[in-house]
């Protein structure tokens, strides 16, 4: 996209328009300016080469009985399969250059807000970084990174992975007062709800150095979007200012979130989408600081379509939610609202902070950037 | 090179004469004093003006400047209240005002009173005579420039009523750059006058909307500055046809690593001063059409650019 390009989607939102839940039919789609020196390359990563195929790896073994320790060697064995039944090569360093090369600077972009049980696993992690190195990967061309130190410093990354690979946040905290990592080049400019400074900027780490992003989301529940899977984890996990788009119960994540992946160099540089599914969490997300809510998939799925990944969540987390008799994600209604106090979210998984909007996925397929009708999505399961 | 002494906002100062060796350690050397006092502070080696305390409280009284997050939402904007004072200072630039700061809030007065070249006396906490020296230490730093005209989108029509005041308020809180105006004026690009049919009162009894309406009226791409990477820093514009100069508050209690300015017009790239830190390069330096970018690398309490105009 040429520089300071103007992207019109569609008719612009009323800026008093904010503390109404918008019908599902009727939502209003802000005027994107969206600025990038950055051209889309000859084969973006997403779709990729594999648009609406899934492979999904499960294994019994993957964790303890009590579900909190996981097995590193069959994680190291679902990667395997995983990856080679996406590609369809026996050798699986031949699938793993199929998508990057020796040259390149690697991102692996985890998630770390649903510390201590659902976040990007070190033992997915360190597989991938393992695996990278197989194909000739030094350690400091791979990066692990996230949009805040202090999650990071949570999760602890180092522990397990090889000494040189590269930590990486943009900022200290989630105070909105550390810009310098993000580039002011290029960015995505909308007003959600009069906000004074309506620029949300891509992380100079994805617009200045890395070459490749591997996308490591997690099976979990999602506050605004409906699931935190691989569109939100690349979208609100690489730029600034995006929580602005939540306020009294209304978000605007169905478009911002797409949009965002839209954007260049990101879309062409993420290249592999390895959901983490080992452990999940169905009510209370993007956070799971308790038990209560989290369940155990025991999978991983493989891909390069985002899109076709996160149609498929929405159907898990959904599952889980009515195997525990709560509402659905798709659930509109406004008496379940309460935006004032979070806790009562974290108590009842009845109480809504935000009408979810799911529905983000169907809209990024509109955008180009995989396929969301369940028809077309080609998943394979695998057990080991 | 001259520089601006002459304008440091005085300290109100009501403590003992023991306390004098304090405020020469923080390098405070003028300060407000009462008339019975101001002969021992002389003879200190102060350069004292003498003021009763009625003398000062007869002064309008302005808000300890600050922000405060709004805790309770589960989903917030992020949009922290601010208490600014620019709009008094604006509305009557030939005022005299005081402030009577808890501890902690001086620092910021004393950068706020400075940068809209106000006739403020600050009475301040004991506690922050150390961080206040500094801060008029860094105000001498800063190169005079003549009596440079503001700059705005907007006039406002003032009639001296508590509503006019209050919309003003929320217009530079919101860096919708304003000038009080007597009538409609061609030069600007949006005039505002309550009572009249295109603002009716009614409209203003909300400013924090009211602000929102004239924003969306001026329309963000037109304003003559934007700030991007925080919601509490606050700017004051002064120029003319060969330079401008642009003054940044933080009513935040952090600093901020690298703000974002996006000014109308095409300027020379130059330095920022920055309080704490000095003179400071301007990261990122872009000039995109008929519009200039900067990044200030970190946004301490204040921050002075002088800018020239590109020909």
């Amino acid at each position: 996209m040429d520089r300071r390009a103007f992207v019109r989607l569609l008719a612009a939102t009323p800026l008093s328009s904010a503390f109404v839940v918008p019908k599902a039919s009727s939502r209003n789609i802000p005027n994107y300016k969206l600025v990038s020196p950055y051209k889309v390359a000859a084969a973006p990563g997403i779709p990729g080469p594999y648009p609406g195929k899934v492979i999904s790896v499960k294994s019994a073994n993957c964790l303890d009985a009590s579900g909190d320790h996981i097995n590193a060697e069959i994680v190291a064995q679902m990667m395997t399969r995983g990856m080679t039944e996406l590609t369809g090569d026996k050798d699986v360093r031949d699938s793993w250059r199929r998508f990057i090369a020796p040259g390149d600077v690697v991102g692996i972009k985890v998630n770390v807000g649903g510390y201590p049980w659902v976040i990007s696993s070190p033992e997915v992690v360190n597989e991938c970084i393992r695996n990278l190195m197989a194909i000739g990967l030094k350690p400091n061309q791979i990066y692990i990174y996230e949009r805040f130190q202090s999650q990071m410093d949570e999760a602890n990354y180092q522990r397990l992975v090889p000494e040189g690979i590269q930590i990486h946040a943009a900022e200290g905290r989630n105070e909105r007062a550390d810009n310098r990592r993000y580039d002011p080049a290029v960015y995505a400019e909308a007003s959600f709800f009069g906000e004074e400074d309506t620029r949300s900027n891509m992380m100079r780490l994805i617009s200045q150095r890395l070459t490749k992003i591997i996308n490591i989301p997690n099976m979990k529940d999602h506050g605004a979007t409906g699931v935190t899977g691989c569109l939100k984890n690349i979208a609100y996990g690489g730029f600034s200012n995006v929580a602005r788009t939540h306020q009294h119960g209304v978000t605007h994540t169905y478009s911002f979130v797409p949009t965002l992946v839209t954007m260049e160099p990101l879309r062409s540089k993420v290249v592999l989408n390895i959901m983490d599914g080992l452990r999940g969490c169905w009510h209370g997300g993007p956070f799971a600081r308790t038990k209560k809510y989290v369940f155990y998939p025991k999978q991983l799925w493989f891909g390069t379509d985002p899109v076709a990944q996160d149609k498929l969540l929405i159907d898990v987390i959904d599952a889980e939610r009515k195997r525990h008799n709560a509402i659905s994600i798709w659930d509109r209604n406004e008496k379940t609202l309460d935006f004032i106090n979070g806790r009562n979210r974290d108590k009842d998984p009845n109480v809504n902070i935000i009408i979810r909007e799911p529905a983000h996925v169907d809209y990024a397929a509109k955008l180009g950037l995989g396929i969301a009708d369940l028809k077309q999505i080609r998943l394979k399961e695998f057990e080991i | 090179m001259k520089f601006l002494a002459f304008l440091l906002p005085l300290i109100f100062w009501s403590g003992g004469i023991e306390t004098a060796p304090a405020l020469k350690q923080a390098g405070i050397e003028r300060i407000a004093v009462a008339s019975d006092k101001a002969d021992a502070w002389r003879k200190a080696g102060f350069e004292v003006v003498p003021m009763a305390e009625a003398e000062l409280t007869a002064r309008t009284k302005l808000l300890p400047p600050g922000a405060a997050g709004r805790p309770g939402l589960a989903a917030a904007t992020g949009r922290p209240w601010v208490d600014a004072n620019g709009w008094q200072f604006t509305r009557n630039p030939t005022g005299k005002f005081y402030y009577d700061l808890p501890k902690g809030r001086a620092v910021l007065a004393v950068a706020e009173s400075s940068a809209y070249n106000g006739d403020a006396v600050l009475k301040i906490d004991p506690a922050d005579v150390a961080e206040v020296g500094k801060m008029l230490a860094f105000l001498k730093t800063i190169p005079a420039s003549p009596n440079l005209p503001l700059i705005a989108d907007i006039g406002v029509i003032d009639d001296g009523s508590k509503l006019v005041g209050e919309v003003m308020n929320l217009l530079s809180r919101r860096n919708l750059l304003f000038k009080p105006v007597k009538t409609p004026s061609s030069q600007l690009k949006l005039n505002i006058q309550l009572g009249t049919k295109s603002y009716p009162k009614a409209a203003a009894a909300d400013p924090s909307e009211f602000a929102q309406t004239v924003r969306r009226q001026l329309t963000d791409e037109a304003r003559m500055i934007r700030i991007y990477g925080s919601e509490v820093v606050v700017a004051r514009l002064t120029g003319d046809d060969k330079r401008i100069r642009l003054h940044l508050l933080n009513y935040g209690r952090r600093e901020f690593d690298g703000v974002r300015i996006r000014l109308q017009g095409v300027f020379g790239k130059s330095e920022a001063l920055v309080s704490g830190h000095g003179k400071t390069t301007l990261e990122d330096f872009a000039v995109i059409g008929q519009t200039t970018e900067f990044s200030i690398a970190r946004m301490s309490t204040y921050a002075v650019i002088d800018l020239p105009r590109a020909k």
